[in-house]
């Protein structure tokens, strides 16, 4: 009886996993058939012929190199210096009290919930005057207005039992040392999915730079998926299946190997406010 | 080994007065227990001597030089956390010399440290575990190995042994004392337990709602206490305290009333106040089955048993009593006759609820009394 | 809590030097965030006053102009309507379904939580606009796998990126396969935070699943709840933004369009910078309000899940 009764949940939760893992493992089949194999043979999982040719072809078609190497300094660039930076904020909103704290974090939080719409023509406007239009450090500045990193690593930071830093400021120990001696070991799961999660998100940034990066050679690889896109049909579908498991094989990598700290990040991130 | 002397120190959070106006000083060696229930203060205070809280007023200072604005790290103190605070990603030998490294001393001297001081705690083998692999025991041994090896002139402890087992306690007060042995620094020590309090202290401090009730031998906290609040508090159970009237050589509670001793009515004669509270330890009454001279009588409300003894809890006049006996036949709702050991009695002013002091007759079995 | 600061601030000496530090910390952060964000934020609010069409040197100031305009626009019922539909649907991908799958995963079974939760994650990291791709094929009507499948037992699969009504829920469908994930994992966070103990007596005094559900794990969850309600609807209106741009750019005739998509399309595509501010900044209000019972809600609630 309880046997059965659970059977029926696991088959609610393997048919909704299915509808969600469904279309990766598609495109990664589809990217290995040729493409005539890719309409004739659409719902074979496994590749009659198997083929490298639509990534040849991709390689081929589009300065993919560059549009790889322009993607990960993006995501690098970014990576780093918003991990820095609210690495130094939370730090500062944990263990110090200043006259603005509160309004400041509250300010800085609220920044989460405004539409990148608001900000889109004045910045649009503002690396237009600085010359950075089509240029990737375009792409990289107004990304790194994000309080999420801020957000979430002062939460982690709050978990820390407050003795541990007495216990250090006891030895007189500096803030860098810490910082870098206690605060951070301590926090290390919290900082490694966190950046893991920057990464894979300024990797997968298509609004903005779409807005400004005009040349393919300065694309990132979401821009240059776009351009197989067209809703009439008729498009070259094995070989865009080709570009998009490019475009997802690191951020799936980087999932699977850190898995484990960037599920329970996120686990406790909605509440405890 | 440093003298500390706290000077009209205050604490305030917000509206909140936490500590107010404590005075008391240490003497260099000393070994001081702040003693009190949770909420009392005695944290605070522990943790504005560290220099972990600020000191809303008053002066702090060590060896004669004002503190008070002195970050924790130049005090030369150390301490012992409640729950240790071990750096969970250091190993054992990691956490102890940390405070070193930072002070930068040579590797020799850090090691040589190191080997003292695990040896004096019996810390052998653990040098590279975790903390998460210690037991509770190990865990407080490396807490204090790490606060020990700084040789610094204080020693703070707040509550060192709550976390640990009845028996690990008894051990870890023989290594306290111990430590103290070997390098007689100041201790000032956070407890609200009693036993750890008469054990290891040279003088407790009682607090009392942010103030200082008394600071006293362990011997002269028990047996003199100072004030009403001392005599409830200290002792388990605390001693009985009831309202009292004295006149023409009687001791009256309610509409009862027994003779005092020729010594106590000379005493009182001397003072002008008849109001007291009249305060007795538990085990310093005896119970009778019928009437005798000087005897209260009282009916049993209901009974504790302690194995070798029972706590027998009692109303006298609308006021509740308790008295440690070895009866064992005692039923609730019995009628008793109790009287009191007049050598053992205190009297305690109705204004100020301070002790009024004792007869010349006590002093050949106490301790000399001490007045705050 | 607050007071371990106090004690950093011990020492008059060092007094100004220490008080300046928490500063410093902040200033790289704080430094991005005023060019990057608020300066924009009030140069939106300026560009919402003129008629301007961003490239010539002619700025007029119209002062309330834009906003008169955005009234009578005949565009604006079409988009309210569809963005509703976009919340809609969101919400019950994202923020129902998910809640109920977390309730399933953390009390009904107890085998496969790590695996379940790894899973569900997956597509959370894949950039949106592979997701589109991925969709566009599998439900390209003329021979993707769905249609095929379809074809089997006799339907037709429509072209959904012209079919008004369809072509909201599939843009949806997208957006959600990439943060059902995150919401997922959230919410299950909160429902765990439900202690197991109440669920347990619930058990032991039969009460059914479903009310077990309500009654319980609904309530004390709440703050979760809310968050994620909220989460849903302000990033899924801008998440939704990537497929609406890479596979219908708003069509057909604006019926996949909603509020963050037409301030894209009034800026950068027709150009009118100063109503496309205006508009901007109305739609913010929206989620002005949401963020007021955000934190109105979710604030009182950490107390309550505590």
């Amino acid at each position: 009886m309880k046997i059965s009764g659970n059977i029926k949940y696991h088959i609610v939760l393997i048919a909704a996993l299915f509808i969600s893992l469904m279309p990766i493992i598609f495109a990664i089949s589809t990217s290995f058939k040729e493409l005539s194999e890719a309409y004739s043979n659409v719902l074979g999982i496994i590749p009659i012929k198997p083929t490298l040719d639509n990534y040849l072809r991709a390689f081929n078609g589009l300065p993919l190199g560059r549009i790889i190497y322009n993607t990960f300094i993006v995501a690098a660039v970014v990576t780093i210096f918003k991990i820095g930076t609210s690495l130094l904020a939370a730090y500062a909103f944990v263990y110090f009290k200043f006259p603005g704290k509160n309004i400041l974090y509250f300010l800085l939080i609220s920044t989460i919930f405004i539409p990148f719409t608001i900000t889109m023509i004045p910045n649009y406007l503002l690396v237009a005057q600085m010359g950075l239009r089509n240029n990737i450090i375009g792409v990289i500045l107004p990304q790194l207005s994000d309080a999420t990193g801020i957000f979430l690593i002062r939460q982690a930071m709050r978990l820390i039992p407050t003795s541990l830093i007495e216990a250090a400021q006891l030895e007189q120990a500096s803030h860098l040392q810490i910082l870098s001696g206690i605060v951070l070991p301590l926090i290390r799961p919290a900082v490694i999915s966190t950046s893991i999660m920057f990464f894979i998100n300024a990797w997968n940034e298509y609004v903005w730079p779409v807005l400004i990066l005009k040349d393919t050679s300065n694309y990132t690889l979401p821009l240059a998926l776009q351009l197989f896109i067209s809703s009439e049909g008729g498009t070259d579908f094995s070989m865009a299946m080709a570009v998009a498991v490019i475009t997802m094989i690191i951020p799936l990598g980087l999932y699977l190997v850190f898995q484990r700290y960037i599920i329970n990040t996120f686990t406790s991130s909605g509440i405890k406010g | 080994m440093k003298e500390i002397i706290l000077e009209n120190i205050c604490k305030v959070y917000g509206k909140n007065e936490i500590i107010k106006n404590l005075n008391f000083s240490i003497k260099p060696g000393e070994k001081i227990i702040l003693l009190g229930a949770s909420g009392c203060g005695k944290s605070t205070t522990l943790r504005m001597v560290a220099g972990l809280d600020d000191i809303s007023s008053g002066n702090l200072y060590m060896d004669g030089q004002r503190v008070n604005d002195i970050v924790s790290g130049k005090r030369d103190i150390s301490m012992v956390f409640q729950n240790y605070a071990l750096y969970p990603h250091m190993t054992v030998a990691d956490n102890i010399c940390y405070g070193l490294k930072i002070q930068k001393l040579t590797d020799l001297e850090i090691k040589s440290r190191l080997q003292a001081v695990v040896k004096m705690l019996e810390l052998y083998g653990l040098e590279d575990r975790k903390p998460k692999d210690l037991s509770g025991g190990q865990r407080q041994r490396v807490a204090l190995a790490r606060a020990v090896v700084k040789r610094s002139g204080v020693l703070l402890l707040d509550e060192p042994l709550s976390n640990l087992d009845a028996q690990l306690r008894v051990h870890a007060r023989k290594e306290l004392m111990k430590i103290h042995q070997a390098y007689s620094q100041t201790f000032i020590y956070v407890t609200h337990d009693q036993v750890e309090a008469m054990t290891l202290a040279d003088r407790v401090a009682v607090l009392n709602k942010g103030r200082l009730e008394v600071i006293d031998t362990p011997q002269n906290v028990y047996n003199n206490p100072a004030n009403v609040f001392t005599a409830k508090f200290i002792g388990s159970p605390g001693s009985n305290i009831w309202p009292a009237h004295y006149q023409d050589g009687y001791v009256h509670i309610g509409k009862q009333k027994v003779k005092l001793p020729e010594f106590w009515n000379a005493y009182i004669g001397q003072k002008n106040q008849r109001e007291f509270y009249l305060g007795i330890r538990p085990e310093h009454m005896k119970i009778y089955h019928e009437q005798k001279n000087n005897t209260f009588i009282g009916i049993i409300k209901y009974i504790e048993t302690y194995g070798n003894q029972c706590g027998v809890y009692f109303m006298v006049e609308g006021c509740e009593g308790i008295i440690l006996c070895d009866n064992f036949s005692l039923k609730p709702g019995q009628k008793i006759y109790f009287s009191l050991d007049s050598k053992k009695i205190h009297l305690f002013s109705k204004k100020n609820e301070n002790n009024i002091g004792y007869p010349e007759a006590y002093y050949d079995n106490l301790y000399k009394y001490q007045s705050v | 809590m607050e007071n371990i600061l106090d004690r950093l601030i011990v020492g008059k000496k060092n007094k100004a030097k220490i008080v300046l530090l928490p500063y410093t910390l902040l200033f790289p952060a704080v430094a991005v965030f005023l060019i990057f964000m608020f300066y924009p934020l009030f140069y939106t609010i300026y560009l919402s006053f003129l008629d301007w069409n961003m490239i010539s040197p002619l700025k007029q100031f119209v002062g309330w102009k834009n906003y008169i305009t955005l009234l009578y626009d005949p565009l604006m019922p079409v988009i309210i309507k569809n963005t509703l539909a976009y919340i809609v649907i969101l919400l019950v991908l994202n923020c129902i379904a998910p809640y109920i799958l977390a309730f399933i995963l953390s009390f009904v079974i107890q085998r496969g939580r790590n695996f379940y939760k790894g899973a569900f994650f997956l597509p959370s990291v894949i950039s949106l606009v592979v997701g589109s791709i991925l969709y566009l094929w599998i439900l390209n009507p003329v021979g993707g796998p769905i249609a095929i499948i379809a074809d089997f037992v006799g339907i037709t699969i429509p072209i959904w990126t012209k079919t008004q009504g369809m072509v909201i829920v599939v843009l949806s469908i997208i957006t959600t396969w990439k943060i059902f994930g995150y919401n997922f994992i959230v919410v299950f966070g909160g429902v765990t935070g439900v202690p197991q103990e109440i669920i347990e007596a619930a058990r032991m005094d039969n009460v059914p699943l479903h009310r077990i559900f309500w009654d319980i794990v609904l309530p004390l969850s709440s703050a979760t709840g809310v968050y994620i309600f909220i989460m849903t609807i302000v990033q899924g209106l801008q998440y939704v933004f990537t497929p609406i741009k890479v596979v219908t750019q708003g069509g057909p005739d604006n019926a996949s369009s909603n509020v963050i998509y037409n301030v894209y399309q009034e800026g950068f595509l027709l150009y009118h910078t100063g109503y496309a501010s205006a508009f901007s900044l109305a739609a913010m209000l929206i989620f002005i309000g949401l963020l007021v019972i955000e934190f109105k809600y979710v604030e009182k609630g950490i107390y309550y899940e505590n």
